[in-house]
Parts: C-alpha cells; sequence; structure tokens
C-alpha cells in the first residue's frame, strides 16, 4: 500500500470508485488528443510560417472534431493478404498500454485513479507493451513497407526503453521511492530538473524515440516509408493509431512534469488547494509537449544506424555513468548542491558534445549495416 | 470470492492460449500468444499480491517476445502473412522428448519442494526494498556473477552477429 493513499472512494465503493475515475481520466484524455493534433500543427505551421487549420471554427478550433467525424465515417479496409486477426487487434494493442498508464498518474496531490506504491515502475512495465502492438501492425498488414516500419520501430523502443528506465531509476534513486504521488512531493521546494538536469535530458531524448517524434520518427517517416507501421489502416483503426499515439505523447508529459518538473507542487512550498494543482499539472505537461513540439520543428530526422548507434553508443553509457555517480553521492551522504553541480556539468557537456558532433562536417567513411553498401557498385 | 472467479477465468484463459501457442500454424501467432500467455501469468501474480514479480514480467517478457518475434521472423522464412507453413521436421521427436523432460523436471522440483508460504502456511509479504536489500546485500556475489555472465552472452552476441569486412 502506498504511503500516501488517495480521497476516499466515491460511493464507498473499491471497484465503482475506479471505473468512475478512469472514465473522468478518459475522457479528458479523448478531449486533449482532439485538441493536440489541432495545437500540434498549429504550433508546427508557426514554426514554417504558415497559418495552420483557420477554416473549421474560430480559428480553426473545431479542425479535430472535424478531422474525427471525417474519420469515423471513412470506410475500414483491410487488405487481402493482410494477417486477419492480427490486423484488426494491433490497434488495440497499442492503445491498452497508454490506458494503463493513465491509471498510474497523479494528477493532484490526492487525485488520480490509483496511487501505486511501484508507479513509476509500473510505467516502464506497461508502456514496454506497447512495442508488441506496433510489431503485430507491422507484421500482420502483409505490407513490406509496414514490416519495415513495424521492425524499425521495434529495434528502436527496445533499445531507447534502456536509457530511458535507467535515467529515472537514478531519480528514484535520489527521491528514495518509485510512489509517483510521494516524488511529486518531495519537490515542493525544488523540482528535480535542478538536482537531475543530466537525467532530464537523457529521459526527454529516449522519450521522443518512445514516442516516434522527430528527430527519432524513422518508423513512421512519410518520406522514407509511407508512414510505417500504420500504412495500411484507414479509418477508425487508423484514428486508434493516432489516438493512441498522442494519448501517450500526454501521459508521457504528465509522467515527466511529475518526475521532472515537480507535477501538481506548487514552487517555494505554497499549496493553492487541489484545483490548481490540477491546472499546474497541466501547465507543466503543456510545457513538456511544446519542447516535443519544438525539437520536432527544428531538427532534421536521423539515419537509422545514427539512431542505434547513439543509442547505444551515447545514452546508455551516460545514463550508466549517471546512475554510478548518484550511488556514490547518496551512498557517502555528499550534499545535495554538489550533486545537482556535477550533474549540470554531465548534462552540459553531454549537450555540447551532441551539438559538436553536429555541427562538424559528416564523415561518410566506416558507415555500418545496410548503409555501407549504399555507394553503387564498381562494374 | 471475486478473486476467485478471476482466478478461475485467468486459468482458463492461460491454457488456452498456451495450447494457441503449441497449435498456431504460423510461428508469428504462437509467439502472440506466448505473450497472452506470459501476461496472464503476470495477473496472476497480481492475484498473489506481488506486484513487483508481476510488473518484472510484464517488462521483460513484453521485450523478450518483441525479441522472440523479430528473431522468428528471421529466421523463418515468412510468405504472405497468414500462410500456414510446415512446423516439423526431423528434429519433431526430439523436440517432444526435451519438452516431455523439462516438464517432468519443473513439476516434480514444483512438487517436492517445500515452499514457504505454501497452503496452510501465512502468505509472505514481499516489499521491494526487501527485495532490493537481499539481491544487493546478502545475495551480491551471486547477482554480480549473473550480471558478468549476462555481459559475456551481450559480448559475444554482438561479435558473432557484427558482419565483419572480408579483408
Amino acid at each position: 500500500m502506498s504511503e500516501f493513499p488517495f480521497a476516499d472512494p466515491f460511493f464507498g465503493l473499491s471497484w465503482l470508485d475506479a471505473i468512475i475515475r478512469i472514465v473522468i481520466v478518459v475522457l479528458v484524455m479523448t478531449l486533449v488528443v482532439v485538441y493536440l493534433t489541432y495545437g500540434e500543427r498549429k504550433v508546427v505551421a508557426r514554426f514554417q510560417m504558415r497559418l495552420g487549420p483557420t477554416r473549421t471554427g474560430p480559428i480553426g478550433l473545431l479542425q479535430g472534431f472535424a478531422d474525427a467525424i471525417k474519420l469515423l465515417i471513412k470506410e475500414d479496409v483491410r487488405p487481402r493478404n493482410a494477417d486477419r486477426w492480427v490486423f484488426e487487434f494491433a490497434p488495440y494493442l497499442t492503445f491498452i498500454p497508454v490506458f494503463l498508464v493513465l491509471v498510474a498518474l497523479p494528477f493532484a496531490q490526492d487525485w488520480g485513479v490509483r496511487n501505486l506504491a511501484l508507479g513509476m515502475f509500473f510505467v516502464f512495465a506497461v508502456l514496454g507493451l506497447n512495442i508488441v502492438g506496433v510489431l503485430m501492425a507491422g507484421l500482420g498488414s502483409g505490407n513490406k513497407y509496414a514490416l519495415l516500419g513495424g521492425v524499425r520501430a521495434a529495434a528502436q523502443m527496445i533499445s531507447y526503453e534502456i536509457p530511458l528506465v535507467v535515467a529515472l531509476l537514478a531519480v528514484a534513486m535520489v527521491a528514495g521511492t518509485l510512489d509517483l504521488n510521494a516524488i511529486v512531493g518531495m519537490q515542493d521546494s525544488r523540482p528535480f530538473i535542478l538536482i537531475q538536469p543530466l537525467a532530464f535530458v537523457i529521459f526527454f531524448t529516449a522519450m521522443l524515440s518512445e514516442l516516434h517524434r522527430a528527430p527519432f520518427d524513422i518508423p513512421v517517416a512519410e518520406s522514407e516509408i509511407v508512414g510505417g507501421y500504420f500504412v495500411e489502416y484507414s479509418g477508425i483503426r487508423w484514428s486508434m493509431f493516432q489516438l493512441a499515439e498522442y494519448a501517450s505523447l500526454w501521459a508521457f508529459s504528465i509522467f515527466g512534469s511529475a518526475i521532472f518538473l515537480g507535477g501538481w507542487a506548487f514552487p517555494f512550498g505554497e499549496d493553492w488547494g487541489w484545483g490548481w494543482q490540477l491546472v499546474l499539472t497541466l501547465i507543466k505537461s503543456l510545457i513538456m509537449i511544446m519542447l516535443i513540439f519544438w525539437v520536432r520543428a527544428t531538427l532534421p530526422r536521423l539515419r537509422m544506424d545514427q539512431l542505434m548507434s547513439f543509442c547505444w553508443k551515447a545514452l546508455i553509457e551516460v545514463s550508466f555513468a549517471l546512475l554510478l555517480v548518484n550511488g556514490l553521492f547518496l551512498y557517502y551522504d555528499w550534499p545535495e548542491p554538489i550533486l545537482a553541480a556535477v550533474n549540470w556539468v554531465g548534462a552540459i557537456l553531454f549537450l555540447g558534445g551532441i551539438y559538436l558532433r553536429a555541427a562538424r562536417k559528416p564523415s561518410t567513411k566506416n558507415l555500418v549495416g545496410s548503409y555501407k553498401h549504399a555507394e553503387v557498385p564498381n562494374p | 470470492m471475486t478473486t476467485e472467479v478471476l482466478w478461475w477465468i485467468f486459468a482458463v484463459a492461460i491454457v488456452a492460449v498456451s495450447a494457441g501457442v503449441v497449435f498456431a500454424r504460423t510461428v508469428i501467432h504462437s509467439a502472440i500468444f506466448l505473450i497472452l500467455s506470459l501476461a496472464g501469468v503476470g495477473a496472476m501474480y497480481l492475484f498473489l499480491t506481488i506486484e513487483f514479480i508481476a510488473l518484472v514480467q510484464f517488462l521483460i517478457y513484453g521485450g523478450a517476445v518483441t525479441v522472440l518475434i523479430l528473431l522468428a521472423l528471421m529466421l523463418t522464412r515468412m510468405g504472405i502473412a497468414g500462410r500456414p507453413e510446415p512446423t516439423t521436421g526431423v528434429q519433431a521427436p526430439f523436440g517432444a522428448l526435451v519438452a516431455a523432460g523439462l516438464m517432468a523436471t519443473l513439476i516434480g522440483v514444483a512438487v517436492s519442494t517445500a515452499w514457504p508460504g505454501d497452503l496452510g502456511q501465512n502468505a509472505v509479504a514481499v516489499s521491494i526494498e526487501n527485495i532490493g536489500e537481499q539481491l544487493f546485500q546478502n545475495f551480491g556475489a551471486p547477482f554480480m556473477i549473473m550480471a558478468a555472465l549476462l555481459l559475456v552472452a551481450f559480448i559475444g552476441a554482438i561479435v558473432i552477429a557484427r558482419q565483419e569486412d572480408e579483408d
């Protein structure tokens, strides 16, 4: 049982209470997803000196609903050589993990669906299952592009799960608990991003990759593999993939803001009641979402070999080093400001290294895998 | 009562999907049934109130089965998706032998061992702190030996999988 239980259940019945809470969260999620698609189009359009949707409703505010209705009444096509059941169940399997994540998120101090003592671990465990749905969609479609997208997505998500989990474990070591609500409660004086910036950088990078957002969006790259694993889906099933994608974007943002930005906790130890806590949670998650959109609009897409080598040769090592440093500091009880300083130095070095790598002239030597054969062979 | 009903539903479902693993016509379907079966076992751990093991089950096997699907995809020649593949060969009787032997061993061990928290005894609540302490303090050496073993296997896999140039 958790140290910080939520408020009394509705009607005194545990199961009814759970259903009511999850229904509320899912309804809010649906609304958020509709406006996230609108928001992304608008934000990215502004980044590219365009206007984005303007026609449907005032400044295009109803665009998301119009799209949803269009998708619902579109024909649901199944290719003849698709693997029927695999194809039809794949959208649900990508969606269920996101639903499950919503169960563990703390939206306010005493409001969420359930406060789990192993909350952070639950989120990792459940998000890992997302891969299965993606791979099923890729395999079941009977389409080579979908297969490529599915396999790429699987390779990428399995690889980036490691730095993601290790970076968050480093923060959990500092916090001393896996209970998300307790982690947020600890940040009422300072958010953990101030003492664990390197963990935030690793988490954010790995999160972009887990969400298939640019610059890690090669599994769903339109210009390379015409959309990846959901290329054969249309209508309602396609919209379920989109719903899962944006819902996990939102869930990840709330999760990340709870751990690094302090979720519902006010800065400087103030507290204005649960309504403002809810607002604060949403604002902090919006900061994360805006960062994600910003990165998407700014950075070009990575190549597959760059993507894998960045994970295995840079992110994982740095995250293990972070775990080791945190362990040393916690074991010898060295003061927190020094830990924060070391982390800041690490974060600045890491980002600087990435910047220098990116700024210098690209090398075409020593490419691995299929890229080795990219040159036209001599006759 | 509710837990008992749920337990039976899950037990039947696990047996059914496990049969699916064996009788599915394509290796991909088998792998998908396998993940359902493993997830069912994870749910069983939840009924036993050992959340940590349940979550480990989801975390590890979710990724592991995905890798298994990828390997199956690479090692077997996939025709058009959903088309049955030949599943028996000369190795079939040996496979059956190994499976029967493993099953006999597992059942024998499970029945003959006196488990703590067995029927009639009090259930042991295992907290994550407890597991951590046991793993890193009391069983530190085996833990590190196992880590080294995994590292060796990992490096070996990379060396084998790496495509070296001929020159």
